[in-house]
């Protein structure tokens, strides 16, 4: 049994009056693709924004790599080896694709503005390091041949992807990617599919909000499902879409019967 | 229409190496050779044309580059830059006429002293962001003016007199009224500005810098360490605009709060809007524009001020973008970084 | 808006002028004064909506971001003050006497004076009617809703251009009212002195929270009362330093200001 790579114990999150989340607990196991699923509304993005660290969490504990989360700034999260893409495409629309990437990588840099001012040996390897790998994701995630268009004249697609080779760009343990599929054909759904286990296979962790069901059920090691800020089911994708439960929160047919 | 920008940026991509030694030498050689153009068409009415170059423009255009990183790169809005050029030029004004140091020697500790007032006014004031931290800067500058009017030791109203113009250099004299020495000075300032500009811009800082401009809460998401690059566009934006105010002080020779008023910080953020925000070669241009208007619409005597309202009025709507707008060419690589 | 902020700055070098120059005492006194109020509203409200609609308008139309109508509001702002200091030939201008300042009596130790009377309460009716105006009006619910989400309102049937005209307006009137009892008090005004109080309405926006009326009338009065008590403890000329540290101080705590909604909440 692999070990949990970040673990979400009773995580409760209140805004004021509205209880987003309710002692909710799951864990991500390395190497795993959990899919998160629920409908709108349930607090599946709230998910994100506390482990991102968008929100301090009214209570409970998140553990991400044995270490809580609690008050650590954004950032520093980023830079222990979380990163997410955003359900509305929030690339640096005037940088290139490339650059949108290296800003990405920059976390783990050890040199910073003076290094680079000044142009230390250090600087100069890390920039050449770091702008190889750049490339290096985007042929990955196959939109290679983007790297020096600006992000916003980037076709939809590209941009999704982008967003993604951003995200790993951060050279994260945990991936967590929010709704990848959004206004995807089935064919190119059926593409991220395979890049999404292509990714996992490359040693990544992936934590994944979907609405389109096929989707989830075809990439997910595990699903997970949450309704009005509960969790209601933690299982493999089979046992899920049985879930009596499961299938009256979501008032019968999934959105996308592909 | 003509896009200035991409015509220059074609022309340089064009050249090799030799090609682009040559343009910029040649493109330096103009520009240094410009305070003896005063019998030409360009000179300015009323006002000594070589003063002219120094006082606005040639400052303007320093500051303008250092405003440039807070606003244009990063999307910081700061009203309040005049207090780093007050801060470099009453450190000039203190200590060239309390201490034995020169110029040279006061240039760097007036550009420290930017800088920490840097520190001091960018650590409380960037937790804020959008019309708050406009307002916070706005009343830093105003405060360093209200507190230069009244502190005995700062001289009150009257200032500082005396300043002691620099030292010469190579057997060059500096004295009050030779411009052309202080203009060529501002100008190797002003190429040591754009270098640093260019070299960050191409690195960690400036995409930590744009990436926060265009959507600072991703960012921060993807690693960026916001708040420091935030602090350290402040700081280097200070330290430009203290070693305008340190030169600004020794050829002045005596300097007063009413030389650092809210209209100095608004002017200098007109220069960045004008010429294009982001774009170092527009701003460099909407200063020089914005700086020598005045003095060469001279001759419309009381109506030039109006005259330049309506140039600004006219001026954004015309092209909002700036001069010479930041839009990045697609083809313009990342360019030189491994040097 | 800083746009209307940056508006009001340059009306206020304006609204003076409206002054109707004869006056006389007894019961038509009431009648000149009523006059010249609205008239000196009237003059900067559609003085700011002409604004709106030659220097700004474009702008909001090629959503140029927020620095270019501040710009452009700057420009304005020195052709209308220079303007008016061409026509003044940049001397200050006395307003003749309107009224006997008469004192109407004792409230502790402060004298009352019927002018700084009129003030307060005229000051306190417009703004009920505004807060009214806002509220409860079908313009002022479509003002909100412009300032809440304008695509939204679009689509809804709002007409922009239509709102956003009013709005300047409503700037403007408030203004040129602000203007009238400045001049009532102060009995001489000048074409600069629109800036400084510019700014201060500015400051006063920011302290009581961008977004809500009810803020900047609380930031107006919190800022005056600030300002005095300042002058009057440290001194005339600290009185700016230590508006801008508490505002400081303010921020902190409460970082959109004493009422103010966070116009940016961070996005995820």
């Amino acid at each position: 049994m692999s070990t949990s790579l970040i673990e979400l114990k009773n995580v409760t999150m209140k805004f004021g009056g509205v209880t987003a989340l309710g002692d909710v607990s799951f864990d991500v196991k390395e190497k795993e693709i959990l899919g998160l699923i629920g409908p709108n509304g349930a607090g599946k993005t709230t998910v994100f924004n506390v482990i991102t660290g968008v929100y301090q969490i009214t209570s409970g504990e998140i553990i991400f790599d044995g270490k809580s989360l609690a008050g650590v700034k954004r950032y520093k999260i980023t830079k222990r080896g979380v990163a997410r893409t955003f359900q509305n495409i929030r690339l640096w629309g005037d940088m290139t694709a490339l650059e949108n990437v290296m800003t990405a990588a920059d976390t783990h840099k050890k040199s910073g503005l003076v290094s680079g001012l000044f142009g230390f040996p250090v600087s100069r390897r890390e920039e050449k390091r770091d702008k190889a790998r750049a490339q290096e994701l985007l042929d990955f995630i196959g939109i290679g041949e983007y790297s020096d268009r600006l992000a916003k004249n980037l076709p939809y697609g590209v941009q999704r992807r982008l967003e993604i080779a951003r995200a790993m760009g951060a050279e994260p343990k945990l991936l967590l990617l929010d709704e990848p599929a959004a206004g995807f054909n089935p064919a190119e759904k059926v593409e991220l599919a395979a890049t999404i286990r292509k990714i996992r296979d490359a040693g990544y962790t992936v934590l994944l909000i979907e609405h389109d069901m096929s989707l989830v059920m075809k990439v997910s090691d595990r699903v997970v499902v949450l309704d009005f800020g509960q969790k209601i089911a933690d299982d493999s994708p089979r046992k899920v879409q049985d879930d009596p439960r499961v299938i009256e929160a979501y008032l019968g047919v999934p959105e996308d019967a592909s | 229409m003509f896009n200035l920008r991409d015509k220059g940026a074609e022309i340089w991509e064009s050249q090799g190496r030799v090609g682009r030694v040559a343009i910029a030498v040649g493109a330096i050689a103009i520009v240094a050779a410009l305070p003896f153009m005063g019998g030409t068409f360009l000179n300015t009415p009323v006002a000594d044309y070589e003063s002219v170059l120094v006082y606005p423009i040639a400052m303007f255009v320093l500051m303008a580059i250092g405003l440039n990183i807070v606003i244009g790169k990063s999307g910081l809005l700061d009203l309040g830059y005049v207090a780093f050029f007050a801060i470099g030029a009453y450190t000039m004004g203190l200590l060239g006429t309390k201490t034995e140091l020169n110029t040279w020697e006061i240039l760097p500790i007036g550009i420290a002293m930017a800088m920490f007032s840097g520190i001091i006014l960018g650590v409380p004031a960037l937790k804020l962001r959008g019309d708050y931290l406009a307002i916070i800067t706005l009343g830093f500058g105003e405060i360093v003016r209200i507190v230069a009017l009244n502190l005995g030791a700062l001289g009150r109203s009257e200032g500082i007199q005396g300043i002691p113009t620099p030292p010469g250099i190579f057997g060059i004299e500096y004295a009050f009224d030779s411009h052309r020495i202080y203009y060529w000075t501002l100008l190797i300032l002003i190429l040591l500005a754009i270098w640093m500009v260019r070299r960050l811009s191409a690195r960690r800082a400036g995409r930590a810098w744009e990436s926060i401009r265009q959507d600072e809460d991703a960012a921060e998401l993807l690693g960026v360490p916001t708040f420091k690059y935030k602090v350290w566009a402040f700081v280097l934006g200070a330290s430009v605009g203290g070693a305008a105010g340190v030169i600004y002080a020794s050829k002045t020779l005596f300097i007063a709060p009413d030389n650092f008023t809210l209209q100095i910080s608004i002017l200098i953020l007109a220069c960045v809007v004008f010429g294009g925000m982001g774009n170092i070669w527009g701003v460099i241009l909407g200063a020089v524009i914005l700086g020598y208007l005045p003095d060469r619409i001279r001759f419309l005597s009381d109506a030039r001020l109006l005259v330049f309202g309506l140039v600004l009025v006219l001026m954004m709507n015309l092209r909002p973008d700036g001069i010479l707008p930041r839009k990045k060419r697609e083809k313009a690589i990342v360019k030189k970084d491994a040097s | 808006m800083v746009g209307t902020f940056a508006t009001i700055i340059i009306i206020k070098d304006v609204f003076q002028f409206t002054q109707t120059s004869e006056y006389a005492t007894g019961f038509r006194l009431w009648l000149i004064l009523g006059t010249a109020l609205i008239s000196s509203m009237l003059v900067s409200g559609i003085l700011s909506m002409l604004v709106e609609m030659v220097a700004y308008r474009r702008l909001r139309r090629m959503n140029s971001g927020v620095l270019a109508p501040l710009i452009s509001a700057i420009g304005v702002s020195m052709v209308l003050s220079e303007s008016v200091r061409i026509l003044t030939d940049s001397r200050p201008v006395a307003s003749p006497r309107a009224m006997e300042k008469k004192f109407l009596g004792q409230f502790f130790d402060a004298g009352i004076r019927i002018d700084n009377t009129i003030i307060v309460i005229s000051a306190l009716v417009l703004f009920g009617i505004l807060i009214t105006f806002v509220n409860k009006t079908r313009m002022g619910k479509a003002i909100r809703a412009v300032s809440m989400n304008p695509n939204a309102a679009r689509l809804m049937g709002i007409n922009i251009d239509g709102v956003i005209s009013a709005t300047f307006l409503v700037g403007g009137l408030m203004t040129g009212a602000a203007g009238f009892f400045y001049t009532l008090k102060y009995e001489n005004t000048s074409a600069f002195i629109g800036f400084e109080l510019g700014i201060a309405a500015f400051t006063a926006a920011i302290l009581g929270g961008i977004g809500n009326i009810k803020g900047a009338f609380y930031g107006g009065l919190a800022l005056g009362l600030l300002e005095t008590y300042a002058s009057f403890f440290l001194g005339t000329q600290w009185k700016a330093v230590t508006v801008f540290v508490v505002l400081v101080l303010v921020l902190y705590t409460r970082p959109n200001g004493l009422f103010g909604e966070a116009l940016t909440q961070t996005r995820a």
